[in-house]
């Protein structure tokens, strides 16, 4: 399982590395962490003609936390993201979730980023960035460009990026206070790609809740936002002990309006009914956690 | 470590660490693929991409002109020149199927080979592959044995009626009479899904060209050195004695490795027509379609019993998807046969009839992996007499113990024909009921449970026949009886006693275990023993290592040379200490008179005998090698029972273990570490089939499970901490040992299947067909509609 | 043609200075042009681990990098744990005397993620042992005496209050 022949290039600029990305058009591939590329490479699934390595370039490997948001370069590790305490406290979604990403060692080589660029469905950060209405930051050749995450993600392992483009940070603002987040999946192993997942906020004000953020991990098109349950919750009363109907609803919502795919793990009415069960598990969780503030 | 250590003076019984792991954990192991040899080529196999076609042509012009690229063969090539593999006579079979080493006019499986490309690198050799161009004419396909043994269904192999590569029927004893007599008959299918053996080093090999006197020199990732010797002078029609074949350190074999297959004989043929050495490595994508599969199996066994739940006569129907060919060497009858004729396990079974097929399919073939057929018949016996708890309302532990062969009985002839003696199945039942306290765990099991979980208990009992001797078949109907290994002993001319034998370790720690036996049978220390076991060119014949038998064979044969080697040593002892030779006796490399005033250590009786024999009367100094063959004719039962505990999640379908108690009778044990990993290592691989391990085809034969993110073997996280205990009985075989390499899979799919069963069973659900995946569970439980 | 290309790294403690071409893995590197084959290939796919070596003091996957990548870099593997004077790693000592290995192939992912869990957590529960190696395969162990060789380093360390 030895990759096709390419050509390499290991730019120590972002400049350079649009240039080259550019002239190579759609044979061009960015290798970040390669923990998703690299396999693809060895087992002859893609052979691009041009790998533009970014691990080079200094100015992408910055995080920075702020007042008002975190600003994740494009070679933050995922094992990065967990050592910063920062990140832990300011934004707990991302933190658990980035947890759950696959094993030690790809957290240590894999990149947030390249999570968001690849859109595998079965991966956490996608639906992630949904939830915190996350922003992906795009450099091409043109310039720069910025989208929310929602319209970042347009289908099964794709993404707006034009040939040329990279995404070089994603932006989360900070959580509203009163805000509990959860995250939950389920795969059949710790690590393996998840059969379904959910990404909920909850932002709580004297019992209300004021804003509902759900998305759905593991449908088969990439993150799947679930306006109806988020409609469901908002606005309604919402007590750890007086939740369960809410949340069944809300379920109910998800369930009617996912298409998930069938695969080897898990048939679409399986993924289905996985994702009424995810909801109301992640809701539970965010709704606990809003509590504690 | 589990308590069951044996502290006593002699080295058997002594958990002895074993230096043969020393470098493995210094990252100096010697794996095939760590074999480099001058000038050495690299192959890779174009593969099919088609599950069943006819190829019109092959282009591999563009690929012989790539750069680097030695030569492509193909099919048509070899024809004439090599002896395809028909499959191995079995009085039980079909039909014959016919492998040609690559492909010449069909392709009858996904991944079947159809070029080798030989290159400087395996890089440029995979470029080439993708150069080649293969004419497909696609034909239809048969994935489902149940579709494919009817009349009119697509042919598999025009020999081959209804695609039947084995069929047999049996019966023993009035099977209707007990049926129509019975007080209950309960019947029950059972599922179990397309494995592998999942070893984490892939097949390989390094053909060498006149490496030092030997034409062919094979290094092989493989179970069986001798038998790979065997085939290879016959096929390419060359002197055995001209041949090497040699066993590196070995990632994993469980059975996979153990079956003769084209692409290494393809290599030995290129070493020899190019006079290069030539190397293959199995990648990871290779090996899930190039390397046996096993189970795949749909069973329907019925039970009559009496209203005690005594087995009165048991039928089963057993049908098995066993792939494109009949694998070389052991055949396509290994799962079929072994099934249903293992189906009475440990029980009392006075008359028994079944009726097993293999029938084949455009996919990967089957071969022999871990137990073969007697998880899948374990199971579903398992899973039925829970039934027939159920119905006759008394404990599942109960209906087990009072069919259980009690060794007050023994030896006992089961309708099966096998005879079970030496063996203690209830002491290992009492065992783990008492160590997992079992009535604690029904009682807990009956409170309710608010966590959104159903409890099961599971119970499973188990017999294993190991140590295989030349009366009893390994492979049902097949001419090939193995059954007799040789050992050689020899003192070297510095006293040291080398072992040689061609068992072959993948971990087992072989070695460690007869230089365990050796040291008790002759008193030489251990450190003045050491062991060579995977090189023709150094041991005498034996068939391999496969079946639970190198604990029996590799020791029984020790013992047997030992026993000579001790007379002459003391012989020739005596003589020199100038006392009787019944005066005399060896503790640790010492011989010594019984009171140990005189005393010669054996590193100078050596040296006396190679270098100043001329002082030596003659009839005293035969020489200190011996070799034996170690026939135990019969096999040596193994057993146990093991209990496991899960939970079920009732909304994910998740199952998760949290408690698993094993007690085995493994005989007489050699080490007790060894032992205890082997077990444990055998109750994964049973976890693994039980709920996570299952290799999925499309109704277009195309595989779908093909990387290790969709064939799932259990992690750390999966396993839980194994309570082990022991209820051991001697064998009859030569030390009292027993084999323990399989019988605890065979006790973790059933204890598994049977506590998932149990849990759906709290709330009127069920479950057939394994593994029992989240989305299974949640048919059983009709969460999810569909049958299950 | 960017096809092959010169890399200066440090592998065990020693420095080298190759032409490798730009498609080689850093696994293969190791393996074949510095003949340490002591870390294994078994999935190539970032699955079963037992390539993992340690890269700039973190495991990571060498199937999964390229050798170009790797220039600059400080490697340890397998081979690279025994101390100066020959004396095994404790964890190896560990794997030996608790049978922490049967057919050694997913060892040296083992050795290198144990070594890295108990840096980060140096009194891990078995629970947390179990997570930490749950990225490596291994099938003949059953895991048990992989997870009782890493407690029994723990426990020979000198105690870090949790």
């Amino acid at each position: 399982m030895k990759p096709a022949g390419f050509d390499y290039y290991a730019p120590r600029s972002l400049e350079e590395a649009l240039r080259i990305l550019g002239d190579a058009e759609r044979e061009g591939r960015v290798l970040a962490g390669g923990q998703s590329l690299m396999p693809m490479l060895n087992c002859r699934l893609l052979s691009p003609e041009v790998l533009v390595d970014i691990n080079r370039i200094e100015a992408l490997n910055r995080m920075d936390v702020a007042k008002d948001s975190l600003t994740v370069g494009a070679l933050v590790r995922h094992a990065h993201l967990l050592h910063d305490d920062g990140v832990r406290a300011g934004w707990p979604l991302l933190f658990e979730a980035t947890k759950q990403v696959a094993h030690p060692a790809i957290r240590n080589r894999g990149t947030v980023c390249g999570s968001v660029a690849h859109n595998d469905p079965a991966a956490e950060h996608p639906s992630v960035l949904v939830t915190l209405d996350g922003t992906v930051v795009i450099a091409g050749a043109a310039g720069r460009r910025e989208l929310p995450a929602e319209q970042f993600f347009t289908g099964i392992l794709s993404t707006a990026l034009q040939p040329g483009e990279m995404v070089v940070a994603l932006r989360y603002p900070r959580a509203p206070t009163g805000t509990g987040a959860g995250f939950v999946e389920f795969a059949r192993r710790l690590g393996d790609f998840a059969m379904g997942g959910a990404a909920a906020t909850l932002t709580m004000r004297k019992g209300v809740c004021e804003r509902a953020r759900l998305t759905i991990v593991g449908m088969g098109e990439g993150p799947f936002r679930a306006r109806a349950a988020e409609e469901v919750l908002t606005a309604r009363r919402l007590s750890t002990d007086d939740c369960r109907d809410a949340f069944a609803e809300a379920a109910a919502k998800v369930t009617a309006a996912v298409e998930p795919a069938n695969d080897v793990h898990a048939s679409s009415s399986y993924r289905r009914h996985l994702a009424g069960v995810m909801t109301q598990r992640a809701l539970e969780m965010a709704l606990a956690r809003a509590g504690a503030h | 470590m589990s308590d069951a250590r044996f502290v006593n003076q002699r080295a058997v019984g002594s958990p002895v660490l074993p230096d043969e792991a020393i470098p493995l954990v210094e990252g100096d192991g010697r794996f095939l693929n760590d074999i480099r040899l001058p000038g050495m080529y690299h192959v890779t196999f174009l593969r099919s991409q088609h599950a069943h076609a006819r190829i019109r042509a092959v282009d591999t012009a563009k690929a012989r002109a790539l750069p680097g690229v030695v030569t492509v063969l193909t099919g048509k090539e070899l024809l004439g020149k090599v002896e395809p593999f028909r499959s191995m006579p079995n009085r039980f079979s079909g039909g014959e199927s016919v492998q040609h080493w690559l492909a010449v006019d069909k392709v009858r499986f996904c991944g079947e080979a159809i070029c080798a490309v030989v290159a400087e690198d395996r890089a440029t050799a995979e470029d080439a592959a993708e150069l080649i161009v293969v004419d497909y004419e696609p034909l239809p396909v048969v994935t489902d044995p149940r579709l494919g043994e009817q009349d009119g269904a697509p042919l598999v192999h025009d020999s081959c009626p209804n695609n039947y590569l084995i069929k047999r029927e049996y019966e023993r004893g009035n099977v209707d009479e007990a049926f129509a007599s019975a007080h209950l008959v309960v019947k029950r299918r059972f599922r179990i899904g397309r494995k592998q053996a999942l070893c984490l080093e892939g097949r390989g090999c390094v053909a060498g060209y006149r490496e030092s006197t030997f034409g062919l020199t094979l290094w092989i990732s493989h179970q069986l050195p001798y038998v790979v010797r065997h085939y290879l002078a016959n096929h390419l029609r060359m002197a055995e004695n001209d041949i090497r074949v040699v066993v590196p350190h070995t990632g994993g074999g469980f059975g996979q490795k153990a079956s003769i297959y084209p692409e290494e004989f393809i290599c030995a043929y290129l070493a020899l027509t190019l006079r290069r050495a030539v190397k293959w490595v199995e990648d990871r994508l290779e090996n899930m379609v190039a390397s046996t599969h096993a189970r795949d199996q749909a069973i329907e066994v019925a039970a009559a019993v009496d209203r005690e739940g005594r087995i009165l006569a048991l039928s089963s129907d057993v049908c098995v998807d066993v792939g494109a060919y009949s694998t070389y060497l052991w055949s396509a009858g290994m799962e079929p046969l072994q099934t249903a004729g293992l189906m009475p396990g440990p029980y009392k079974v006075p008359a028994m009839r079944y009726r097993t097929r293999g029938v084949a399919t455009n996919k990967t073939p089957v071969g022999p992996y871990r137990a073969v057929g007697r998880p899948s018949a374990s199971a579903s016996l398992e899973l039925l007499l829970d039934e027939v708890a159920r119905r006759l309302e008394i404990d599942p532990v109960d209906v087990r113990q009072r069919n259980l062969i009690p060794i007050e009985a023994m030896p006992y002839r089961n309708a099966n024909n096998l005879v079970h003696d030496n063996v203690n199945y209830l002491p290992c039942l009492k065992l783990a009921v008492a160590k997992s306290q079992y009535e604690r765990l029904r009682a807990e099991q009956r409170e309710a449970r608010a966590n959104g979980k159903l409890r099961g208990i599971g119970v499973a009992c188990y017999a294993e026949l190991t140590g295989l001797g030349t009366s009893t078949a390994v492979g049902p109907g097949t001419l090939l009886q193995p059954g007799r290994d040789a050992v050689t002993l020899r003192l070297e001319t510095t006293g040291v006693l080398s072992i040689a034998a061609a068992l072959p370790s993948q971990g087992q720690r072989i070695m460690t275990a007869m230089r365990q036996v050796a040291c008790d049978e002759l008193g030489i220390s251990l450190d003045d023993i050491t062991c060579v076991i995977n090189d023709t060119a150094m041991a005498p014949y034996g068939f391999g290592t496969f079946a639970s038998r190198t604990a029996v064979f590799g020791s029984g044969a020790v013992i047997q040379a030992a026993k000579e080697l001790r007379r002459r040593i003391l012989a020739l002892g005596a003589h020199l200490l100038d006392v009787a030779i019944d005066e005399v006796t060896i503790v640790n490399s010492v011989i010594q008179t019984i009171d140990r005033s005189k005393k010669l250590a054996i590193r100078e009786m050596a040296e006396k005998s190679y270098f100043s024999a001329k002082n030596i009367p003659p009839e005293l100094n035969p020489g200190f090698e011996v070799t034996a063959f170690y026939d135990p004719k019969f096999g040596s039962f193994a057993g146990g029972a093991h209990i496991a505990v899960v939970d079920v999640d009732t909304q994910t379908g998740e199952v998760k273990i949290v408690r698993y108690v094993a007690a085995e009778d493994v005989g007489t044990i050699i080490n007790p570490a060894v032992v205890e990993g082997q077990i444990i290592g055998g109750i994964a691989q049973g976890i693994g089939e039980a709920l996570l391990e299952e290799l999925v085809y499309d109704e277009a034969g195309q595989p779908r499970t093909i990387t290790l993110a969709d064939y799932l073997v259990p992690s750390a996280l999966e396993i839980p901490r194994i309570e082990l205990h022991h209820a051991n009985t001697p064998s009859a075989a030569l030390g009292g040992f027993k084999g323990c390499g399989e019988g605890s899979i065979i006790g973790a799919l059933g204890a598994v299947a049977c506590a998932v069963a149990d849990a759906l069973n709290r709330r009127g659900g069920d479950i057939h067909e394994f593994p029992a995946t989240p989305e299974r569970v949640l048919k059983g439980l009709g969460v999810l509609p569909g049958e299950v | 043609m960017a096809r092959e290309q010169i890399i200066r790294l440090t592998v065990n403690g020693r420095s080298y200075e190759r032409t490798v071409p730009v498609r080689l893995s850093l696994a293969d590197f190791i393996r074949e042009h510095l003949h340490l084959t002591g870390t294994h290939l078994g999935c190539e796919h970032g699955v079963c681990g037992a390539c993992t070596v340690s890269m700039n003091g973190r495991s990571v996957r060498s199937c999964l990098i390229l050798a170009v990548q790797a220039d600059g870099a400080e490697i340890v593997t397998i081979e690279g744990l025994r101390a100066a004077d020959g004396t095994r790693h404790p964890m190896q000592q560990a794997f030996l005397e608790n049978f922490g290995l049967q057919c050694g192939y997913c060892t040296p992912g083992m050795l290198i993620t144990a070594i890295e869990l108990l840096r980060e957590n140096p009194q891990p529960s078995e629970q947390d042992v179990r997570e930490a190696l749950s990225g490596n395969i291994c099938r003949c162990t059953g895991y048990q005496a992989i997870v009782d060789s890493v407690l029994a380093v723990a426990q020979a360390t000198p105690g870090v209050e949790k």
